[in-house]
């Protein structure tokens, strides 16, 4: 169950690294001289490999084999493209990794780059974090002035250079190949895969996409080894996870936590501090709001990969979103529809029109004007969606509707037959602790 | 803004891209800097400086939140409603900045040109919740009511930033 | 809509693969939608179109079951593998078809019956065929006011869009001209151009034949007709060289619409269509079309019957005087050998040419192996000298850019800015001075290289004709004439020279002049044919149009247009294809063949037949050129003529000099501002008049400013033109606008346009 803040360093010592000097201190840059020096690109995306680290955007691919999928007979330059448009509902992990520690972006990038042999690292930064954006921007700076990139990084011979790129408010510019065209100066809708940006990605050239909280990640399998990460966690959970976790809790925040070490409930009721007296845990989305939401049940379940998957969702970005009892889960629902709706990029027709019409019926079951043929309607329309869409928004888009339906019918029943949902009482005017 | 100055701002960063299309959102962004918005001589301007049609700019423009190609007011308020801040009292919130502000509960301009209200989807500080931006620089939470109304009373008399970044 | 590739089932390297239970095969590569049609299997589609480039899998409409792939794949963008296990007609694959059309359906308003796309409408269809009964939809659909005018064309029911992004693509990957776009997202998207701007340009009607639904409609037809009043007949638009196929829609004996054809004909235009074959029928009933026969006696005019008008031109060609026959640009092979025939019997002796450009010299460059236009899509290497095809062949633009896109390298070479030279390198000569420039010319290595020349610039270097064949031969690469007349490649199959009845006027050798099609007045060498014709007694016109020539002839007999006619059209690239009549010509009119048959017969000597096939059929027995064709072997898409003798390229040596003083003449062209686009109405808001363009350093040194008015002056003629100043014309040439009604730039020119200089003043 403990905190371990090993992988995400800055953490331990509760400091804000925005300095270079001070992160030097901390022994930033000591992984990336490391690689330069004693290991080859090979051994680089090897260490990666058996680190087992999966990718923490969301989908969980194993970013090592993803690194072994970048051709090295390409004729065209490759690139790493760090996400950072970290727009999922409940995530706000990667905005504090890189608040506090860019540097350790930075230098994951650099490590990530030097292992596929890349010529330029992108960082596309959602709009929204301007703030954030600024930070990295001075953080690029220094570094490029401290030799940790440009020509011959940190006196290698090995060149390569950041790009920060600020987004400008679209959730579907986070899935990776919608990032990639709005990266070209596109409107972020996605690409069709195959080919997958492995092979032709940013200007059809062979590009990595990571999260950045998988990039962060790469110093510390450097440092200390990709035994030790594996060490941590199951054999396909490995190592630590940023869980972010808001919602009805007291003490919302990032945590760092070993996957598998602890379970919903530790996460919920021990470190995130529980709810308000009298108030008791009924549902959560914990990978984000693109999954199957969680009654409690599930609430015993380790956090890990596997364990989620097992028990009906998925871990996802880690975004964990917590409602208690006070909450209406017929009124959430519509909520993430609506969201949904708004993000839809628009180019695949199930999902243009799929998320407006499931939006629509919710809001008639909220407005008091549902009809019990319209919960078969949710199932049907979902189902004309799913594994028939061009990305994953739709495919998973669907999910928290879904499952909700299903786990909660009786709350949407209620809704149907007794004149909608009133708006609960929110919970205002509650300390934020973490 | 002119092209010039567009130029000026993208032409150094354009080595850092294989294709001079990239250029497009970051010149669309600071030209919006000015104005707070795009008109149709920012676009064109930004065509001018890329070197791709004004249709295409604006269309590209058109597919994000935060390029406006209508006026909006000296500041925008962006106010989270998605779940985490909705749990937390965003649907609350939006209503009391709107009425502080003078526009309807759906967001808009207030009359005197000074703020416009808009809902937002997750800004990323669910830990804050409820949580509103001002522009695309700072980002409050949470919020009470009494917050909001010292929030939009705050941004009527505050001086507006030389650039704004939404 | 082309909507399917074309597959070829017999190709090398087949795949074999199991479709709806049956073993069958196509070529590798090969997209699962096209194999499928081509194996008798159709799966609905909407946004695939391979003619815009790689599919895009937006619609999801051809969604279907592969084994062993998770969910549902969109047939347009899976390529045949071998064994793959397809059913595309499975309960779960029409389940996917069937929730893409409820999804779509979700926001339409589905009322075909007033839908100007009702009857032919792609989703009616497939609503029909693969749809579902009902909606399930209870909300509010999405609506619109009202349609948009998205130009004076085109109108967007925003209602009707499906999203599919066909028209979107076409303006941005096929035209180029980037106008057309999708704003905002998700739902909210709707088609637009620039905020407040038309879409215009040079293809925009295009979106309209591959909008899928009635989203984008054309404005001049709308409302005129269902589908069920109209027929369609396949044909050849008249208003340039390239032999672009077209189809006629058909209603109470008028062309209502010009559209692609259902079938492209891939060798040539491809299923895309300049605005200006699209639009401008609408000339076809134009204030100045002759719809009435007229006789002029002892300075008075009377309308006569077609009889009568016929009986008098006998008369007074058969009065015996010297006769000279002109035979007009857009007359078809039909009534050039028609004519040639009248001048060999009836009228034995009469001298007889074509009006166009004589082409000494462009026999070496004509006789190097040809290419279709569909052969440029393929090239590695196009190389434009001269012209201004996106003006005048305009579809060439398309095939150009096609290749560009697909890796060609583009050079082009000429003395004129046009639209095509920042598609590739440009060269830019100096006027008079194409050979210099084609013989400084660096060319990379290429596997295919494809030659497009400009007939009448190198018409009037003969030298540069010379020099271009030299590379066209010593690279093996094939040639395209872009030829500045409609027909002019089959007036020549039928031997047609250009300069015989100008010289004989001139010496007053000419008594009686018979006009087919021809205006002499209002082309090249006006002034100088002005004053041959003044010598000549007595004129006869077949014609379809007013003009000064009709206005000064004895007897005038209307002729159909290319719309209203049988005949042949022998494309720029040599390709004989066949008009049909669409509509019906005026009650006083008659196809030009049936007039010039009518007319051998009162002259005594009856050609022994009577129909436009067997009048082709003769001309093909009488002229190598057009050996082994008929109207059968000619059939839908067209079949070459003879390839032109091969003359040496090492001829002619050195420019020809321009005649006059004072600044080179380049003449220039505007696809909107010829008489058809001018007689057009919905061409009226694109329609462009003449200009003089020179280089602001040429206005200062005359002392002309922009927008001011000059006199031109040549040996040969006068006009004045508004001038305008642009710096992206070259100082050291007058570039000056031909072909616009009126204008009379054409004065200025020699009747074989050869090269001038021309004296610039303010008037
Ligand atoms: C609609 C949508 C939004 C996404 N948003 C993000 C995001 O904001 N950040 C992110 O890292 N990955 C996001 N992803 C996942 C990316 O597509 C991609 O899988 C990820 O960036 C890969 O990095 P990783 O392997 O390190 O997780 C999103 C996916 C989808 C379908
Ligand atoms: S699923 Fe939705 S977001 Fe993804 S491509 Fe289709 S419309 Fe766009
Ligand atoms: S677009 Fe087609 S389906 Fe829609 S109303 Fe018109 S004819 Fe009917
Ligand atoms: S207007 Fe027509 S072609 Fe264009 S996107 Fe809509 S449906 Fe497709
Ligand atoms: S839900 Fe409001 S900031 Fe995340
Ligand atoms: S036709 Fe295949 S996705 Fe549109």
């Amino acid at each position: 169950m403990p905190i371990r803040n090993v992988v995400y360093r800055q953490r331990e010592a509760g400091q804000v690294l925005t300095d270079l000097s001070d992160y030097r201190r901390a022994g930033g840059y000591e992984a990336l001289r490391t690689a330069l020096t004693e290991m080859d690109r090979d051994e680089t995306v090897y260490a990666f490999v058996r680190s087992g680290l999966r990718g923490r955007g969301g989908a969980g691919f194993p970013m090592g084999r993803k690194a072994s999928f970048i051709p090295k007979d390409s004729v065209l330059p490759a690139y790493v493209v760090c996400n950072a448009d970290e727009s999922e509902p409940g995530t706000f992990k990667d905005r504090e990794l890189m608040e506090t520690n860019p540097f350790q972006l930075l230098e994951g990038i650099t490590l990530a780059g030097y292992a596929i042999g890349a010529v330029r690292g992108y960082i596309y930064i959602r709009g929204e974090y301007e703030h954030q954006a600024r930070i990295l921007d001075a953080a690029i700076a220094q570094a490029r002035t401290a030799g940790f990139l440009g020509q011959g990084v940190a006196g290698s011979g090995f060149d390569f250079d950041i790009t920060l790129y600020r987004g400008a408010g679209a959730y579907i510019c986070g899935e990776e190949t919608a990032l990639l065209e709005s990266l070209e100066g596109k409107r972020g809708q996605p690409r069709l895969k195959p080919p997958f940006p492995a092979v032709a990605g940013l200007y059809a050239s062979p590009t990595l996409i990571n999260n950045v909280e998988t990039l962060s990640a790469l110093p510390a399998i450097i440092e200390h080894g990709a035994d030790w990460y594996a060490s941590m966690g199951t054999e396909k959970s490995t190592g630590t996870k940023l869980f972010s976790i808001s919602g009805h809790v007291m003490k919302p925040g990032n945590y760092e936590i070993v996957l598998h070490d602890t379970t919903l409930r530790e996460l919920v009721y021990d470190i995130a501090g529980g709810f308000r007296p009298g108030r008791e845990f009924a549902a959560a989305w914990v990978g984000g709001s693109s999954v199957n939401v969680l009654g409690p049940e599930s609430l015993d379940t380790p956090l890990d990969y596997e364990s989620m998957a097992e028990a009906g969702s998925s871990l996802g970005s880690a975004g964990c979103i917590v409602m208690d009892d006070s909450g209406s889960i017929v009124r959430a629902t519509l909520r993430l529809a609506q969201f949904y709706r708004h993000e839809s990029c628009g180019k695949c027709t199930p999902c243009r029109e799929g998320t407006l019409w499931l939006e629509r019926i919710l809001q008639r079951i909220v407005d008091g004007e549902g009809r019990m043929e319209d919960l078969e309607l949710i199932e049907s329309l979902a189902g004309r969606m799913v594994g028939r869409v061009l990305c994953a928004l739709a495919d998973t888009g669907v999910l928290p509707v879904t499952s909700a339906v299903r786990r909660f019918r009786d709350d949407f029943v209620h809704a149907i037959e007794n004149g909608g949902v009133p708006r609960p009482e929110p919970m205002m005017e509650v300390p934020v602790g973490g | 803004m002119n092209a010039a100055a567009i130029s000026a701002h993208i032409e150094p960063i354009r080595h850092e891209y294989a294709e001079g299309r990239s250029l497009i959102l970051p010149a669309l962004k600071y030209a919006q800097t000015e104005k707070g918005h795009l008109t149709r001589e920012d676009i064109e301007a930004v065509a001018e400086a890329t070197g791709f049609s004004a249709a295409y700019v604006e269309s590209v423009a058109s597919f994000y939140d935060r390029l406006y190609l209508q006026p909006t007011g000296q500041r925008v308020v962006s106010v989270c409603v998605t779940l985490s801040c909705m749990l937390r009292g965003s649907d609350e919130l939006m209503e009391r900045i709107c009425d502080r502000a003078g526009v309807s509960h759906h967001g808009g301009t207030s009359e005197d040109g000074m703020i416009t209200v808009q809902e937002a989807q997750c800004l990323g500080y669910c830990d804050h919740a409820p949580a509103v931006q001002v522009d695309a620089e700072q980002t409050r939470g949470p919020l009470t009511l009494d917050d909001a109304d010292a929030l939009v009373d705050e941004l009527r008399t505050s001086p507006r930033p030389d650039e704004l970044w939404r | 809509m082309a909507d399917y590739a074309p597959v070829d089932l017999t190709a090398e390297g087949q795949v074999e693969f199991e479709l709806n239970g049956r073993r069958v095969s196509a070529p590798a590569g090969t997209m699962l939608v096209d194999a499928a049609y081509a194996l008798g299997v159709e799966v609905p589609i909407f946004c695939y179109e391979p003619r815009l480039g790689a599919p895009i899998g937006a619609c999801r409409m051809c969604l279907v079951e592969i084994e062993g792939m998770r969910g549902l794949q969109t047939a347009c963008s899976t390529p045949v593998q071998p064994d793959m296990v397809v059913r595309t007609n499975s309960d779960i694959a029409k389940d996917g078809q069937d929730g893409v059309l409820e999804f779509l359906l979700e926001n339409h308003p589905l009322d075909c019956p007033v839908c100007d796309k009702g009857g032919e409408c792609p989703l009616q269809d497939r609503t029909f065929r693969f749809g579902p009964g009902r909606t399930r939809f209870v909300e509010a659909k999405r609506h619109f006011p009202k349609p948009l005018d998205l130009s004076s064309v085109i109108a967007l029911d925003r209602e009707r869009c499906i999203s599919c992004y066909r028209c979107v693509r076409f303006s941005q990957d096929v035209a180029e001209d980037k106008a057309l776009v999708m704003q905002e997202r998700g739902a909210a998207a709707e088609i637009a151009t620039l905020t407040g701007d038309q879409y215009e340009g040079r293809f925009t009607g295009n979106v309209i034949d591959i909008c899928p639904v009635g989203a984008l409609t054309s404005i001049p037809y709308r409302f005129t007709a269902r589908p069920w009043d109209v027929t369609n007949t396949p044909s050849i638009c008249g208003h340039d060289a390239t032999g672009t196929n077209v189809e006629l829609t058909l209603r109470e004996g008028h062309v209502a619409r010009v559209t692609a054809r259902p079938e492209p004909n891939y060798a040539v235009e491809e299923g895309w269509l300049s605005d200006l074959s699209r639009f401008a029928y609408e000339g076809n009933r134009a204030p100045d079309r002759l719809t009435a026969p007229l006789i002029r006696d002892d300075g008075r005019v009377k309308e006569a019957s077609l009889d009568d008008a016929v009986d008098a031109a006998a008369l007074v060609l058969g009065r015996g005087g010297r006769v000279g026959i002109l035979v007009g640009p857009t007359a078809t092979v039909e009534e050039g050998f028609l004519a040639q025939e009248l001048a060999r019997t009836a009228l034995g002796g009469a001298r007889i040419q074509r009006l166009g450009i004589p082409g000494a010299g462009l026999d070496a460059i004509r006789s190097q192996p040809r290419a279709e236009l569909g052969d440029i899509d393929g090239a590695g290497l196009v190389v434009i000298v001269g012209g201004d095809p996106p003006n005048q062949q305009s579809i060439v633009e398309l095939r150009v850019r096609k290749a560009r896109r697909r890796g060609a390298a583009v050079i082009t070479v000429g003395p004129r800015p046009h639209a095509l030279e920042p598609v590739g390198t440009a060269v830019r000569s100096e006027p008079g001075r194409l050979a210099a420039a084609i013989a400084a010319l660096d060319l990379p290595e290429a596997a295919s290289t494809i030659v497009l020349w400009d007939e009448a610039d190198l018409a009037a270097e003969p030298d540069a004709a010379g020099a271009l064949a030299r590379i066209v031969g010593d690279r093996g690469a094939s040639q395209i004439e872009l030829g500045a007349d409609v027909n002019g490649a089959g007036l020549r199959a039928l031997g047609l020279g250009a300069g015989d009845v100008l010289e004989a006027a001139a010496a007053g050798e000419i008594d009686t002049l018979l006009t087919i099609h021809a205006d002499p007045l209002d082309g090249p060498g006006a002034a100088d044919w002005g004053w041959a014709l003044g010598r000549v007694r007595a004129r006869i016109a077949i014609a379809a149009y007013a003009s000064a020539v009709t206005d000064a002839s004895t007897v005038v007999i209307p002729a159909a247009t290319h719309y209203e006619t049988d005949g042949v059209y022998v494309s720029m690239t040599g390709r004989a294809q066949r008009l049909r009549p669409g509509a019906t010509a005026p009650a006083g009119a008659a196809p030009g063949w049936e007039l010039l048959i009518a007319l051998a017969h009162r002259l005594g000597a009856p050609p022994p037949y009577r129909s436009a096939a067997r009048a082709f059929a003769a001309a093909a027995a009488a002229r190598p050129a057009l050996a082994g064709l008929d109207y059968d072997v000619i059939g839908v898409l067209g079949a070459p003529v003879a390839a032109v003798t091969p003359v040496s390229p090492n001829g002619v040596n050195g420019p020809r000099e321009a005649a006059g003083t004072g600044l080179p003449l380049v003449t220039t062209t505007r696809i909107f501002g010829n008489a058809a686009a001018h007689r057009s109405e919905a061409l009226a808001s694109v329609r462009t008049g003449a200009e003089l363009v020179l280089n602001p350093a040429e206005g200062e040194r005359l002392g002309i400013a922009d927008g001011a008015r000059a006199r031109l002056r040549s040996p040969h003629g006068e006009c004045i033109l508004a001038v305008r100043l642009a710096a992206d014309h070259p100082a050291g040439a007058a570039f000056a606008t031909t072909g616009v009604p009126g204008a009379g730039v054409e004065r200025l020119l020699p009747a074989d346009r050869g090269p001038v200089n021309v004296e610039i003043e303010a008037p």
